[in-house]
């Protein structure tokens, strides 16, 4: 799912936020305060931004996990170890992305 | 007589060897990016509530050239990184529609189809359009 999520929703997002102004590719300045507090307004914001954001923890700590066993990282121990760092890293940035998502819009 | 584990030994620049490994390690690689991007977005997300001067920091920050470049090789990991992903989805197919699997290539096409059009979405639902 997470695979689903950055494929589909990363490139987008980020050329938009990220590229468009620097280099003169959009008609407005998406990324600008005023223009994004504007948009962060809609609910389904809200929600598209904590969804891409929990996908992409969980599925790049999923991937870095592989990674890390390619690169000679093995045994139950240390594996334990990368499970309970990457994990905790995806939950607790999921968490923080619920919590920017909700603030404002169900509490201060 | 015992059983013992086998060790398979590989090189640590196994991926060097062969340009499919090194595109395998790319996408891997652009797989963990979009974690990175993540922690960028969430903190963009933390920067936007503590207010404007804070958030205008952020945005400065990452459009200085070296991190804009830098972003931009990112990016485009994370652009390989779905290009890849699609393809695999077409050589895989976890969802069948049909009794025989369709050709990669079709499947491929379709994806990228469905990634133009959720990407319109996107712009439109999201980002308020042009």
């Amino acid at each position: 799912m997470g695979g689903f999520i950055t494929a589909f929703l990363f490139p987008i997002t980020l050329f938009l936020l990220f590229f468009t102004a620097p280099f003169g590719l959009w008609p407005r300045d998406i990324a600008a305060y005023r223009t994004f507090t504007t948009l962060w307004q809609g609910p389904l914001v809200r929600l598209f931004f904590f969804v891409l954001i929990g996908g992409s923890l969980f599925h790049g700590t999923h991937r870095l996990k592989f990674m890390l066993v390619d690169a000679g990282l093995k045994g139950p121990g240390i594996q334990a170890v990368l499970d309970i760092i990457l994990n905790a890293i995806a939950i607790f940035g999921s968490l923080g992305a619920l919590y920017y998502a909700l603030r404002g819009w169900l509490f201060f | 007589m015992a059983a013992h584990e086998y060790h398979s030994k590989r090189s640590a620049g196994w991926w060097l060897r062969n340009p499919r490994y090194l595109m395998f390690q790319l996408r891997e690689a652009g797989g963990v990016i979009t974690a990175l991007y993540g922690l960028i977005l969430l903190n963009m997300l933390q920067q936007l509530s503590n207010g404007e001067s804070a958030y205008t920091a952020f945005l400065s920050l990452m459009r200085t050239p070296p991190v804009l470049y830098v972003n931009v090789i990112l990016f485009a990991l994370v652009v390989w990184h779905a290009i890849t992903w699609f393809m695999l989805i077409g050589k895989a197919q976890p969802i069948q529609f049909t009794e025989r699997p369709l050709p990669w290539k079709l499947v491929f096409g379709i994806n990228l189809l469905l990634w133009i059009g959720v990407s319109g979405a996107v712009v439109y639902l999201i980002f308020g359009g042009f």
